[in-house]
């Protein structure tokens, strides 16, 4: 669709272009004539058939624009190929004059036309630059607008790769396990069992609404975590427990969203669920000095496997945050006797 | 009667599998357990005539439950990740369940379960062992005493054969598994391990240097010190990696 209105607009600009530019070498021409006495329409006359030849000349010097680019191209080039395409298109239109005036005085007894060559020279210099000067400020918005065109597409581009990594985060192994427990309770705690449902369907629900979002408090994201912890806990009992801490000023804080979620799905599905006894996952986070620190420390077995989408998980976030914070926050993965942890610093 | 052992990290699904298991008035659980070790160790003390057995569990996950057991019980998996599910029928697995359970097709696994439960079948272990995943990330020694160790093979500094077992050599310590060295070496990631001799398959990582010992023969010395002798054919392969 954006090609062809270019293309389209292109061609009608051009025309525009060759008719300005006739227009005004007619109608300034003229003006020379008449103020040597010749008549208006005589004047007008003399004047549209080279004018003509000028406005096609200064319509092709588009292509000469093309070839000497503004952000490219030398300057001395630039100058040196519009000086000698200035000197010939003025020549060749000069050149018309010389051979059309002779023959409209011959052609008409009562006024005889005697045009300034050398100002007809100089004044074809002067169109043909105006005439460049317009192309290269066409160009120019050209470039800008294709410019713009990129950025919409990385735009869109950015966009479809957050909703990939949304998907990437929650483990769909997560929801079979989940439903599994469902159907487990269904028999004997039937009650439990509908609550388990409505807890995924809101956890669900949740993570796509804040998905959506540029930016989110961290409580919110806490919140969100929170709901996922509830839910492994009926799968994992006292396998798994939980401590977060988070102070106010880092409660009010604006995160990206899903920022911790896959980090502490990691911290289960790699850490906690490793071990025979389990353990305990902890969350902290701190404002101090206008630095947001995020801490999750968790246990794991240093003889497990390494599972795919362990190290995936943390990269995604570790990209996500240098997006948000042009660089300027950083996440740290370490894991020393048994115990795993990321730090999250954030600067506010 | 069908001896049922449930093998699962998860309380709710053990409860789910005991459910349906109860219905059913031909089967007795006669164990259950939360994690592959008391499997291995359940499945010696119970011989039970069927293994309901999760993949992904904590220390051993099934496919390593199966390597380190001496008898061969029917064995049904029963998991929420559906792409074990090749392996699981290379190792023999009788049928394969996949969360959340559906009675239906529990039912007509216990069906085929009962058909099966008669007849001789292959044995499970060995051929868990040769088709594990690949490469292998770790692996599973049962000591004389019945102590399961694991060992993941980036601890490990070489292998020795000795007679028709192996010595897996990590820091020092020498653990004793029965198995082939050719098995173990095809096994292991080609990039990371070398059979730099009959005897010999040594982690790259390790080796210091390499030395000409005698005319025709060399030896790697690795990072502690250890020296490993190096045929002309391993010193060929090590060549092709550096």
């Amino acid at each position: 669709m954006a090609t062809t209105r270019t293309a389209l607009s292109r061609a009608t600009l051009a025309l525009y272009g060759m008719a300005a530019v006739t227009l005004a070498a007619t109608a300034s021409s003229a003006f020379f004539l008449w103020a040597r006495h010749a008549s208006p329409g005589m004047a007008v006359a003399a004047a549209l058939p080279p004018s003509l030849v000028l406005g096609v000349i200064a319509l092709a010097s588009r292509f000469l624009c093309n070839a000497l680019p503004l952000r490219s191209a030398s300057r001395s080039s630039i100058a040196i190929g519009h000086a000698g395409s200035a000197a010939a298109a003025s020549g060749l239109w000069v050149l018309t004059w010389k051979s059309w005036v002779p023959a409209l005085n011959a052609q008409i007894a009562t006024q005889h036309l005697d045009p300034d060559y050398s100002l007809l020279f100089a004044l074809g210099v002067m169109l043909y630059v105006a005439a460049v000067a317009v192309h290269y400020l066409v160009l120019e918005i050209e470039a800008l607008r294709e410019a713009e065109d990129e950025v919409l597409r990385y735009r869109v581009l950015a966009r479809e790769a957050e909703l990939r990594a949304f998907k990437a985060q929650v483990d769909p192994h997560f929801l079979f396990n989940s439903l599994n427990a469902v159907a487990s309770m269904c028999g004997s705690r039937p009650l439990e069992a509908r609550e388990m449902a409505q807890r995924l369907a809101d956890f669900f629900r949740l993570i796509l609404r804040l998905g959506a979002l540029e930016r989110i408090t961290l409580a919110e994201e806490i919140d969100l975590v929170q709901r996922y912890l509830a839910i492994e806990k009926v799968r994992f009992g006292d396998r798994l427990t939980t401590h977060i801490d988070v102070d106010d000023g880092a409660a009010a804080c604006m995160v990206p969203p899903l920022l911790l979620q896959p980090l502490v799905e990691n911290a289960v599905r790699h850490g906690v669920a490793s071990m025979v006894e389990g353990g305990t996952i902890d969350i902290k986070a701190t404002l101090e000095d206008h630095m947001l620190r995020i801490v999750v420390d968790n246990p794991a077995d240093p003889d497990r496997t390494d599972a795919r989408g362990e190290g995936i998980g943390i990269e995604n976030a570790r990209g996500r945050l240098s997006a948000v914070s042009e660089g300027r926050a950083m996440l740290q993965a370490a894991e020393a006797e048994g115990q795993f942890r990321v730090v999250i610093e954030l600067p506010r | 009667m069908i001896r049922v052992m449930i093998v699962d990290d998860e309380l709710p699904a053990r409860e789910l599998l005991r459910e349906f298991l109860a219905a059913d008035e031909d089967c007795e659980i006669v164990a259950e357990c939360a994690n592959g070790f008391e499997a291995v160790k359940a499945v010696a003390q119970h011989d039970p005539d069927l293994l309901l057995l999760d993949i992904q569990m904590p220390k051993l996950d099934g496919f390593e439950v199966l390597e380190l057991l001496d008898r061969s019980p029917i064995v049904v998996f029963v998991t929420a990740h559906d792409e074990h599910a090749l392996r699981a029928f290379e190792v023999h697995a009788l049928d394969y369940l996949l969360k959340p359970l559906s009675h239906e097709r529990f039912q007509q696994v216990m069906e085929r379960v009962k058909r099966a439960a008669g007849h001789d079948r292959q044995p499970v272990s060995g051929l868990a062992t040769s088709l594990r995943a690949k490469p292998l990330q770790r692996i599973v020694v049962r000591g004389e005493d019945g102590a399961i160790q694991v060992v993941l093979v980036s601890r490990l500094d070489y292998i020795e054969a000795a007679d028709d077992a192996i010595l897996l050599a990590t820091s020092g310590n020498k653990l004793r598994k029965q198995q082939p060295i050719s098995e173990i070496a095809a096994q292991l990631d080609p990039d990371r391990f070398v059979r730099i001799h009959r005897a010999y398959v040594v982690n790259l990582e390790r080796i210091e240097k390499i030395e000409f010992y005698a005319k025709d023969s060399r030896v790697a010395i690795l990072r502690d010190g250890t020296r490993l002798p190096v045929s002309r054919s391993g010193y060929q392969r090590l060549k092709e990696l550096l």
